[in-house]
């Protein structure tokens, strides 16, 4: 898909469909959104719905970082303290390293 | 338009030359010629259908022209020599498109391979489609076992291609697109956590499902998004060749060796058959989908150039996907026309840039040599060497795709040098270079 030749108005309906698409659980539907559309808010001359394309990108971008950050917090947490927990630690893992650490 | 599709549907890779382009009559041909300048003109096309020069330039420029190889050339001459220049870098340009996806294919089921034990491990778990097991005591009976296995197995893929072909016929297309959606839905989950999973448990780490679940979840519902839906071309590719890889690394793990190469020959022979001969079901479906004048159906194809739909509603069955159904085995190559419903739709505009199709089946199927190759060949050289020969063979059925400019196998070719070099570089070459080595005499 190229987005050279679709009119405007569509393209305003992609960005928002993938970020209300983001809502699921979808970071990665964010980040898609915010590096596809990135030159078409920023870089491009201003076009009638780019203020609203403009908003749907940066909260995309809010979107992604903040799940960055939840997601690596837990990891963190998880492998430090996998061990510790024991059952419960055992229960949440999918897999699990062997040997003596 | 001098398409060469390739009709994954299942079974036959076929390259596609797409040279979609909006307008048919000849006069335009003019335009676009003239207009084959890179820069601006968007429809490069890569090969023309142009009879008269064949001889001299195999590639050519496709000429927008919906009418085939037969449309009248209308080449000045004094152009010619400027065109043929013209044509021969798109020629070589298209070809790098595809070269690039199949050697990424090829290296991520490679490096899988020598990395990730899981899939060499020797298993007694068989697909349903190979029931004959290859433990036996003689040579003779485990050459019969395997030669059963491919048979049974080609059946399957002769019966699945000849049901789509029917659907086809027959305008059944929720099916097909909810028979598609299934199977790209079973690889893109299932196939691709059982992946992960194998990944860390090779690099020991530890990994808890909150996590897992949502890599997984991502990854698949942005690849159901992107291949059956709208999305950036380039992750489009990319989850194609993550697809493809992901099928021929279950095909690797559990087809039996010996059967495994009978069938990888046997397919290049079906897919030859069905696409070239007159009652082949992959022509068929080529044919009927130009008689129709829309795009083959939603599925495997990879497309290496842009498409891009003015003003049209664009129906919701776009990219291609993976044909693998929910069997491991159906599989696919489908190299399914593509997607261009531009092509189906009316209205306004539609320009697509020409591009060359390959079906998913080809790069799965190549893949499988050359991750076979990795496995139980002796060391690098036969991987490479089947490497080398597999681009080699992709590269004679491009200039071929130039030169007949309709829907071509793409197997054949390919696999027929694969096995060669396979066969001769482990049974030749690796003990001879082993000698020379053991010897130190250095040639």
């Amino acid at each position: 898909m190229n987005l050279e030749r679709l009119p405007n108005e569509e393209k305003l309906n992609l960005c928002r469909k993938y970020y209300l698409g983001g809502f699921a659980l979808l970071p990665f539907l964010w980040l898609v959104n915010v590096v596809w559309f990135f030159k078409e808010v920023y870089f491009k001359p201003s076009f009638t719905e780019q203020m609203q394309m403009k908003t749907y990108v940066q909260r995309s971008a809010l979107g992604v970082l903040l799940w960055a950050v939840i997601l690596t917090a837990w990891i963190t947490v998880f492998q430090q303290y996998r061990a510790e927990w024991g059952e419960v630690g055992d229960y949440l893992s999918f897999t699990i390293p062997l040997g003596i650490p | 338009m001098a398409e060469t599709e390739e009709p994954g549907a299942d079974q036959a890779p076929l390259i596609v030359l797409e040279t979609m382009n909006a307008s048919d009559s000849e006069d335009d041909c003019y335009n676009e010629r003239t207009a084959l300048v890179p820069s601006e003109n968007p429809t490069v096309p890569s090969y023309s259908p142009d009879l008269d020069n064949h001889h001299e330039s195999p590639s050519r420029r496709g000429v927008s022209r919906r009418a085939g190889p037969d449309s009248a050339s209308s080449l000045d001459g004094e152009q010619e020599a400027d065109e043929e220049e013209l044509t021969l870098k798109y020629g070589a340009k298209h070809v790098i498109m595809l070269f690039i996806p199949v050697t990424l294919c090829m290296v991520v089921v490679v490096a899988t391979i020598k990395s990730v034990s899981f899939y060499t491990e020797k298993t007694d778990q068989q697909l349903i489609y190979t029931p004959f097991t290859e433990n036996t005591s003689s040579v003779g009976r485990r050459l019969l076992n395997s030669v059963l296995n491919t048979i049974i197995m080609i059946s399957v893929i002769v019966v699945m291609t000849i049901f789509l072909v029917v659907l086809y016929k027959y305008r059944c297309y929720k099916f097909i697109h909810g028979w598609l959606i299934l199977s790209s839905l079973m690889l893109l989950f299932w196939f691709s956590f059982m992946y992960l999973g194998e990944v860390f448990k090779t690099y020991n780490v530890a990994m808890d499902y909150p996590t897992v679940a949502v890599i997984i979840w991502n990854f698949g519902a942005v690849g159901m998004v992107c291949i059956h839906w709208k999305g950036p071309l380039c992750l489009q590719q990319a989850y194609l060749i993550l697809v493809s890889a992901l099928m021929a690394l279950v095909f690797i793990k559990y087809l039996p060796p010996w059967s495994a190469w009978v069938i990888l020959g046997a397919i290049s022979i079906y897919d030859l058959v069905a696409v070239l001969s007159p009652k082949g079901p992959l022509r068929m479906l080529v044919e009927t989908a130009q008689e129709r004048n829309e795009p083959i159906f939603p599925a495997l194809i990879y497309s290496s150039a842009m498409m891009w739909t003015v003003g049209m509603a664009s129906p919701d069955e776009h990219r291609p996907d993976t044909d693998e159904e929910a069997e491991a085995e159906h599989r696919d190559r489908g190299a399914e026309p593509e997607r261009r419903p531009s092509r189906g739709i009316t209205e306004d505009e539609l320009e697509e840039d020409r591009g060359v199709k390959l079906g998913l089946g080809d790069f799965i199927f190549y893949s499988v040599l050359v991750g076979k190759a990795a496995a139980t060949g002796g060391d690098w050289n036969t991987t490479i060497a089947c490497f080398v020969a597999i681009l080699i063979g992709l590269c004679l059925t491009l200039l071929l795709l130039a030169i007949f400019k309709k829907a071509l196998p793409a197997l054949p070719i390919s696999i027929a040098f694969g096995l060669v070099f396979y066969f001769s570089t482990d049974f030749l070459v690796q003990p001879f270079m082993d000698n020379l080595a053991n010897h130190q005499f250095y040639i």
